[in-house]
């Protein structure tokens, strides 16, 4: 029955459109616990106590090992604003996964779950192999989706110099009462959340 | 009121159907909330540090929400009821022990009373208390332990499935 159990499970997991697919590493970063306290799930939510941030020095050192550059809120906001960001030359990544990314991304970001890469490919590959600099971000505390999705990116032959992981994510691009932009990129609806 | 030994089997025979359709319909709620978000499970497992090894990590991730589907819809149908319940026993043991070492290593971080921690455990509830998700798992266990003694027998598709065995089978 264990054996009937383990095929049956096996089917369906090939089956599921969201199937994992077992020979591929899921977490390039490491598969063990970023820190003593990660919960796994990313942003810190209100009334638990499992997600503290990685300490700010371990992740500037594990983004520094990978060849990327750890940057801080106010520097994403400058390449925000920077005109080339219009151009293309400048471009945002959202590494969460599609509801999140519904919710609210920062303005003209590409939607990229590491998760799922090859539905994401189209959009962001010519975007990031034309940028100059490419800012990722994910839900800040202890996601580390960011460096598994531009991990991903590099490994398909985007030079790792040119990513900008924006540590604190999303939820300090809101708490600083920046825009985010809801639904699809470039959908022109556009909410600037309270600070 | 009838009190008599045969009534009182009957009503626990009743008693330990509902127990099985409850077991197994909690399995394949729990089964059916991970296997439809595979990600944040594999998010999740990632916090007990299974070793190294991505591939254990994403088969475990992959396979266990199937499994605990199945073992419910065999539950539910009342097909193979102790073996399946062997299994699960098998299963709530060892995540009951890795849920219970977690707690232990947040309370030990965070200095706080045991019962005051709360993480999401990838159990497929969402966050929960430790003290609240442990009860609950040994009320499973507790009822995967009754339903492997050969209680629950009663509205078993297996007697359809294979006339020839008799309840009082093994």
């Amino acid at each position: 029955m264990l054996a009937a159990g383990i095929v049956f499970a096996a089917g369906a997991n090939l089956i599921s459109p969201r199937g994992l697919v077992l020979t591929r590493n899921y977490f390039p970063t490491g598969s063990g616990p970023l820190s003593p306290m990660q919960s796994g799930a990313g942003a810190p939510r209100p009334g638990t106590n499992s997600a503290n941030p990685v300490p700010a020095q371990l992740l500037a050192a594990r983004i520094q090992e990978q060849g990327f550059q750890l940057i801080s809120g106010r520097q994403a906001t400058q390449l925000f604003h920077d005109p080339r960001c219009q151009q293309g030359i400048i471009v945002f990544i959202d590494a969460r996964d599609e509801s999140h990314y519904r919710e609210g991304h920062i303005p003209g970001a590409y939607e990229f779950d590491p998760y799922y890469p090859e539905k994401y490919f189209t959009n962001a590959f010519p975007a990031c192999q034309a940028a100059e600099q490419i800012v990722v971000y994910c839900n800040g505390g202890d996601c580390d989706d960011s460096e598994s999705a531009a991990i991903t990116l590099r490994d398909v032959g985007i030079a790792s110099r040119k990513f900008y992981i924006y540590g604190d994510g999303i939820p300090d691009w809101t708490t600083n009462g920046l825009p985010v932009e809801t639904g699809a990129r470039n959908s022109g609806t556009l909410r600037r959340p309270e600070k | 009121m009838n009190t008599n030994p045969s009534s009182r089997n009957r009503a626990a025979d009743i008693f330990a159907v509902l127990a099985r359709w409850l077991l197994g319909a909690a399995f394949l709620y729990l089964g059916l909330n991970k296997a439809l978000h595979p990600v944040e499970f594999l998010k999740l497992m990632r916090q007990y540090d299974l070793g190294q090894g991505a591939l254990l990590l994403t088969t475990v991730a992959a396979l266990l929400p199937w499994f605990e589907i199945f073992c419910g819809l065999l539950l539910l149908a009342g097909v193979a009821v102790r073996g399946t319940a062997l299994l699960l026993i098998l299963m709530l043991v060892p995540f009951t022990a890795l849920v219970l070492r977690r707690a232990l290593a947040i309370q030990s971080a965070l200095a706080i009373p045991f019962c005051a921690v709360k993480f999401d455990c990838g159990c497929g509830t969402g966050e929960v208390f430790i003290c609240r998700k442990l009860l609950e798992n040994l009320f499973l266990l507790g009822l995967s332990g009754w339903l492997l003694a050969g209680r629950g027998r009663r509205f078993c598709a297996r007697y359809h499935l294979l006339p020839g065995r008799t309840k009082a089978g093994p």
